[in-house]
């Protein structure tokens, strides 16, 4: 009996010490782009959400066209994939938690999530009309498991091939 | 503001922030910052296979707003 108490109150402080890791790690977080920012002279604000085990971190602004945040997110989101990478590192040194938070800016990753699932769709017609396997663009890790994702929900087979910058998604029928 | 926001993005990213230096230096070749850091640092600002100096220079990069500038880590260890 005293055997189930304990799981019961071990299960508690699981379920309570990962959100507030996860909220720790979006106030790390925020702050140093917060700073950023202000150095840099660029408006914006910075929204926290902690959703499904992970931490999202948007750059917002109010201006339509914010030329600065759009230098941020840089060509094919090369930037923002540099300052994700930055702040996660801040994360580690700052809490000593490997941080797998996800920064967008000014909604361009939740635009391109758009995108990505008309990729692997188009994908996935391809394979199922030629029979062939299908080769995209390279794409970063999180766009990969984003495609991964969405050709696993369509009910085809996807690996990732090629190696740094040229990792890319190939979409099959069945697995090779 | 350049060598500012660097030092800032390094200081975030180290275990000895205090020891973090940022210069910046003219040539003929242009705009040179110079970051250094505590030798037990190092590693960490550049990163596997260079890939957060290489960050760091993206970031920079955008920020810089089409003026060329570069980023050099010094191994200050070696130059001793």
């Amino acid at each position: 009996m005293s055997n189930v108490e304990e799981s019961a109150v071990t299960d508690e402080i699981v379920e309570e010490t990962a959100p507030s890791r996860l909220e720790e790690e979006g106030d790390v977080a925020a702050d140093y782009l917060e700073e950023l920012l202000d150095i840099a002279d660029i408006d914006g604000d910075i929204d926290i959400e902690v959703r499904g085990g992970r931490t999202y971190i948007s750059i917002l602004s109010e201006e339509e066209d914010n030329e600065p945040l759009r230098a941020l997110i840089g060509q094919d989101g090369e930037t923002l994939e540099a300052l994700q990478e930055l702040t996660r590192l801040a994360v580690l040194t700052s809490t000593g938690n490997r941080s797998r938070l996800v920064l967008d800016i000014t909604g361009y990753r939740a635009g391109r999530a758009g995108e990505l699932q008309r990729i692997a769709e188009d994908a996935v017609a391809q394979a199922r009309e030629t029979g062939e396997d299908v080769a995209l663009e390279p794409m970063s890790a999180y766009e990969r498991k984003l495609v991964h994702d969405a050709v696993a929900a369509l009910g085809l087979h996807s690996e990732s091939e090629g190696e740094g910058s040229r990792r890319h998604i190939v979409v099959s029928l069945t697995e090779a | 503001m350049l060598a500012e926001a660097l030092d800032h993005l390094v200081r975030g990213i180290v275990d000895s922030p205090d020891d973090v230096t940022v210069e910046l230096k003219s040539n003929r070749r242009g705009e040179t910052l110079e970051v250094r850091v505590h030798p037990d640092d190092l590693g960490r600002v550049i990163g596997r296979q260079g890939r957060t100096a290489k960050a760091l220079r993206t970031v920079v990069a955008a920020l810089a707003d089409g003026e060329p500038i570069r980023v050099d880590v010094v191994d200050t260890d070696r130059r001793r």
